[in-house]
């Protein structure tokens, strides 16, 4: 008989390890199966940990804890501004870079926000344009020097990030700035302190701006030209180059989006802390990777879904918030939010290629 | 290249329709809620939520241990302890899980006031009563604040330096923590205060090492060439003496000068310990108030006193040699 037999391929159980083979070649509709599942495989997850969740909080009165509004609402707001980092950072690892600056530029626009509010006098508008604008720059910046100057991302952004909150220090001299409401002088608009409230008392402001900007993230993705071209760089920049994508400028708009993006969450961090503080948004950059990472989006770049990240920036909110509800020590949810990621980047690894 | 600014465009559009186009509802408007405190007696079980700031740092550390041990003692009392690592927004979701989880009581050591008063006022109107140790928050939406008083802190060392170490006068430098940083301001003010009854004590120098050792260290090197006179150091806290110690010791000056710090953490690293080993010749506690929250949520809780006062300031210690190992065995301290 000849080698290799694809019928023994076929009856392979999902369990067995990784397979060796470059290209596991299934019939079409057992492949597509497979396939969809790795495709949602944050969704599943999602949906995974949402049910255990369930099963394992903590009942109060009858009322499962996880499951009450008032939690659930908690949940996507503490994680609205580490999700919507992450959409623009899906962005930046589809074309196989990544950004490190996103905290630190959070940090500045939230500097920014309290400022220009507080010391300035400036208004509500005015005062968002100015933020986005900065955070927008900031981001194109460091996309024209990858693009032009073609160091890799994580130097520049790494530059980026240190640079960002050294701006953020000197503008705030190194102190939180207080935001205080009213129409004196010192004193923010009343209507920025929306930020930091619920529509109908339900819905988190944060949260409806995640959501909203993750829907419009993800059909932006699915149906222009640019989706196409940044998933082409990410792909094969080369072949890319050659088949006329403008790999530059598309490096340029998808650093300036994270940067604006950023800007957004730190103008969110302001309105909910009503304080701008130079040292916010440390670490964030890290926490948004890891929940494009559990999106199933590849660090190589290419592949991935903006779906996915949201799932991803979900599903570790839900996380944090269940270890939260059960008591677990803190040090052992860093453990456990650590072993989620690999879990998560371990299963894209066993999705199979397809041929 | 029109698509991809169009592209940005199509973001920062959704990104202002989205901010402008609501109608919101402003947060917290506390409807006072059912009385936690109403439900207080002995023999019952209370959970009470413990919300640090950042548990990276020994003393907090120290905090969270002082309060899960006083509360063993407490029977019912069960402490939960939530790290939001020095970020405000984690501070403010931990308060938040521990309101959703149902918590009997919450004592809270905040990151910084302005960020966490509003969740602390979320807690304190449905009804938890809220201690707030160490750091304050602004307004009073709170039950009670405990938390050390830095210039009482300072004085006292400026009067155990005008009486005690140096009474015949001398060279001090004087290592600050970060600028800043209040417990810098006031562990200098009531430094100053103390030793004016002693005007022969001369404050030479007052440098930052911004609390760190290694700092400590690497300021007390410049100092030692500025001024190689000096007769003792005042640093503002442990940590910095230590590493100003080990300057002197490098220059072989360790036994001519005389150290002290500030905080006296009852750890095998911490300030009474080195008293003890006589690198130091004295700390001054630094209060974590711990203890003092378990003893106040008892009389919260199981006592239900209704009238708690609503600031306590905590003394210090002094620590020398004499007292080193039976304050560190008081406190608790690993041995």
């Amino acid at each position: 008989m000849n080698p290799p037999n694809p019928t023994a391929v076929e009856e392979a159980p999902a369990e067995t390890p990784p397979p060796r083979r470059p290209s596991l070649r299934l019939p079409r509709d057992r492949h597509a199966l497979v396939d969809n599942f790795f495709r949602f495989q944050s969704l599943f997850g999602l949906v995974a940990v949402f049910l255990i969740a369930i099963a394992v909080s903590p009942v109060r009165n009858g009322e499962n804890i996880f499951l009450s509004s008032g939690n659930l609402a908690n949940i996507v707001r503490a994680v609205s501004e580490i999700g919507i980092i992450a959409v623009g950072m899906t962005f930046v690892i589809l074309i196989g870079g990544i950004d490190l600056s996103v905290g630190a530029v959070l940090g500045l626009a939230a500097v920014g926000s309290a400022t220009l509010m507080v010391d300035s006098g400036l208004g509500i508008l005015p005062t968002v344009l100015i933020v986005l604008l900065i955070g927008t720059a900031f981001g194109a910046t460091q996309g024209a020097i990858v693009a032009r100057i073609g160091i890799q991302s994580f130097i520049v952004t790494l530059a980026g990030l240190q640079a960002a909150r050294g701006i953020a220090r000197m503008w705030s001299g190194g102190l939180g700035i207080p935001i205080a409401y009213g129409d004196g002088p010192q004193e923010a608009p009343e209507a920025f302190s929306l930020l930091s409230g619920s529509i109908n008392g339900v819905l988190p402001v944060p949260a409806v701006l995640f959501i909203a900007i993750g829907i419009g993230a993800l059909l932006l993705l699915r149906t222009t030209a640019f989706a196409r071209h940044v998933y082409a760089i990410g792909g094969n920049e080369k072949a890319a180059r050659l088949s006329g994508v403008p790999v530059r400028r598309v490096r340029i708009a998808v650093f300036a989006i994270s940067g604006l993006l950023a800007a957004l969450a730190g103008i969110i961090h302001a309105g909910q802390l009503n304080q701008g503080s130079p040292n916010d948004g440390s670490g964030y950059e890290l926490d948004a990777i890891a929940a494009v990472v559990i999106g199933g989006t590849s660090l190589a770049g290419g592949s991935g879904s903006m779906g996915g990240t949201i799932a991803g920036a979900l599903l570790l909110g839900i996380l944090n918030n269940i270890l939260a509800l059960n008591n677990i020590d803190a040090n052992v949810q860093l453990v456990v939010k650590g072993l989620v990621i690999v879990a998560a980047a371990a299963l894209q690894k066993l999705r199979p290629r397809i041929s | 290249m029109r698509y991809a600014r169009r592209a940005v465009a199509v973001l920062a559009l959704t990104v202002l329709a989205t901010t402008t186009a609501c109608s919101v509802e402003k947060a917290g408007d506390g409807n006072g809620g059912t009385d936690a405190a109403a439900q207080c007696g002995s023999g019952k079980d209370f959970l009470i939520g413990m919300s640090q700031a950042n548990n990276a740092e020994p003393y907090r550390q120290v905090m969270n241990d002082d309060i899960t041990n006083a509360a063993k003692d407490v029977p019912g009392f069960k402490v939960v302890v939530s790290d939001a690592a020095q970020d405000n927004s984690k501070q403010v979701a931990d308060v938040e899980n521990f309101i959703s989880q149902g918590i009997n009581l919450l004592i809270i050591s905040p990151n910084e006031a302005k960020p966490l008063t509003a969740v602390v006022k979320k807690a304190y109107d449905q009804g938890i009563p809220v201690i707030v140790l160490d750091r304050k928050v602004e307004g009073d939406a709170y039950t009670a604040f405990i938390g050390g008083d830095n210039v009482a802190i300072g004085k006292a060392a400026g009067e155990y330096y005008a009486k005690t170490l140096l009474p015949q006068g001398g060279k001090v430098v004087e290592i600050s923590g970060l600028p800043g940083s209040t417990p810098a301001a006031e562990r200098a003010q009531g430094f100053r205060e103390g030793i004016a009854g002693n005007p022969k004590i001369e404050i030479v120098a007052t440098q930052t090492a911004e609390w760190l050792r290694e700092k400590g260290q690497s300021v007390m090197d410049a100092m030692l060439k500025a001024h190689p006179d000096i007769d003792a150091v005042y640093s503002h806290n442990d940590p910095m003496a230590e590493g100003a110690y080990l300057a002197a010791k490098a220059a072989g000056k360790e036994s001519a000068i005389k150290f002290t710090g500030i905080d006296a953490l009852p750890v095998p690293s911490g300030g009474i310990k080195a008293v003890e080993q006589g690198r130091l010749q004295a700390t001054f506690q630094y209060p974590t108030g711990g203890r003092e929250a378990i003893d106040m949520a008892k009389k919260i809780l199981v006592d239900c006193q209704k009238d708690v006062p609503k600031t306590t300031t905590l003394g210090t210690t002094q620590i020398t040699k004499e007292n080193a190992a039976q304050v560190y065995t008081e406190l608790g301290g690993k041995q």
